[in-house]
């Protein structure tokens, strides 16, 4: 298994401890990553409410170029959900012959071309289909045994692209990783729910409204742990869980863990390697049997 | 003032120009169902709720739709085009409203925040989240952006305790102006397609 990696602006800051893990999680599954060399930001949603479609689609298909070029015939693996949908849906508009030409041309002034001959792909996906349970089952050193988790995949991953790798509206991957993990997944109310994602920092409030209800009903669920394979969602449900409780008069403390770092931790990998450091709820009580 | 005094204006041009924009084919797709604001993330906050935007629209209400929030408020969840019978891409019409409001000079927070964070892309061609945090807060004026700073303070605080928070830009693309040679050659290429 060798795949274009491409990690995302997040992975450098906000989501330091996803890129970290997931690389050493990749390692002990066999997967070979191949980091995009030169890759640029997707361009998220609001690229295209600045310059317009095409130049936002352009700029996510330079990346397609780079792996193409790099290393061809190999997919493209992300670890965040708005990157997957972003470069995923400028991928299926190379095979419009007008957009592909148009595209090219553009492309032309940085060297660079794409065919249209890789495919984007998620890490759940990957996870489901190229590893599957078995092989997850086999690496696990320390299964989650007892362990709650309520896992949350938000909604760009499965909603942008239909009919891929999972259902959209009752998303099941992430959930049959944690069980190979030896986990427990509960089913828990809004967990369908947006987290409003970028909004956290232009409208803050609009958020906390948003993620209070997903936290809450996790917490009334039972669930020891939020899992989540986003960066906006982990940053969201982590970051403003405090400022959530004070707001709606709650005392939840609900760690929100990337499961990629829930995934070292079940093969044993140690706490630094998971990245436990950077998560802002403490995970260190729930997680003792763990780290 | 009552009702009654409301002139409200309609201008078909307003229609048409939105019928020409990437995905202004969608608009004339939307039968009014209904199904995209029961399963908006936001309806609640929206002044509009989506279905109501792709009527006023239709009808050149160009003065509701472009000081509308709803396209502001839009997540990009990408819930409703699931369900939507006839596959409108609704959040994408709503980045091309975003884009119109933004020509007329409607400007909202979060277009400060989309132009900070096209600024950095075509800069460097990646995005360094720490000073893009700074520099949206700079483009509030100093008065919000203080306030901000007091409201976040404890959210800030914990994302830099954690290290989540580079305090310098990571490295950003080889050589940007080649980046921005492409972005400008795209624009230029959209411009001409109309």
């Amino acid at each position: 298994m060798k795949y274009n990696y491409y990690p995302g602006c997040a992975s450098e800051g906000t989501a330091l401890a996803n890129y970290h893990a997931f690389l050493a999680v990749a390692d002990k599954l066999g997967i070979e990553l191949n980091e995009i060399e030169d890759w640029n930001c997707c361009g998220a949603t609001v690229t295209s409410s600045v310059v317009g479609e095409f130049p936002a689609q352009v700029l996510a298909a330079r990346n397609l170029a780079l792996a193409e070029k790099q290393l061809p015939d190999h997919d493209i693996v992300t670890t965040c959900s708005s990157c997957y949908a972003i470069l995923g849906l400028a991928n299926k508009k190379f095979t419009e012959e007008e957009f592909n030409q148009n595209a090219n041309e553009a492309l032309k002034e940085d060297e660079l071309q794409y065919s249209g001959s890789l495919n984007v792909r998620f890490l759940l996906d990957i996870l489901a289909n190229d590893v599957g349970p078995e092989k997850i089952k086999a690496t696990v050193q320390k299964p989650l045994e007892g362990l709650k988790v309520a896992g949350y995949v938000g909604c760009q991953s499965v909603k942008a692209l239909r009919n891929d790798y999972d259902d959209p509206e009752y998303p099941q991957a992430m959930d049959n990783v944690i069980r190979a993990l030896g986990g427990e997944p509960v089913e828990f109310e809004n967990s369908n729910k947006c987290c409003t994602g970028a909004l956290a920092l232009s409208a803050p409030d609009i958020t906390l409204s948003a993620v209070h209800p997903i936290i809450d009903g996790a917490a009334k669920a039972n669930a020891d742990i939020i899992v989540t394979p986003c960066p906006l969602c982990q940053m969201n449900l982590d970051a403003y869980q405090a400022k959530a409780n004070k707001k709606y008069q709650t005392n939840n403390t609900l760690p929100v863990l990337f499961i990629t770092q829930l995934m070292a931790l079940a093969f044993g990998l140690d706490k630094k390697t998971a990245g436990l450091d950077y998560c802002i709820v403490s995970p260190y009580n729930k997680l003792s049997n763990w780290a | 003032m009552s009702g009654a005094d409301v002139v409200r204006k309609y201008d078909p041009e307003f229609t048409k120009k939105v019928y020409e924009m990437d995905n202004g084919k969608w608009v004339k797709m939307c039968m009014q169902c209904g199904i995209c604001p029961t399963t908006c993330t936001l309806k609640g906050i929206m002044d509009h709720s989506p279905r109501e935007i792709i009527q006023l629209i239709r009808a050149g209400d160009k003065e509701q739709v472009l000081k509308s929030n709803t396209p502001w408020m839009c997540t990009s969840c990408y819930t409703c085009s699931c369900r939507c019978p006839r596959g409108v891409p609704m959040m994408d019409v709503m980045h091309d409203l975003r884009h119109l409001a933004e020509e007329e000079g409607n400007i909202t927070n979060q277009t400060h925040m989309a132009k900070v964070y096209y600024n950095d892309v075509a800069k460097r061609g990646r995005i360094w989240e720490g000073g893009l945090t700074m520099k949206y807060g700079l483009k509030l004026g100093i008065g919000n952006a203080f306030k901000m700073a007091l409201d976040m303070q404890d959210v800030g605080m914990a994302m830099f305790k954690h290290k989540r928070l580079a305090v310098f830009p990571p490295k950003g693309v080889k050589n940007p102006a080649k980046l921005r040679a492409v972005l400008d050659k795209a624009a230029a290429l959209a411009k001409e397609e109309g």
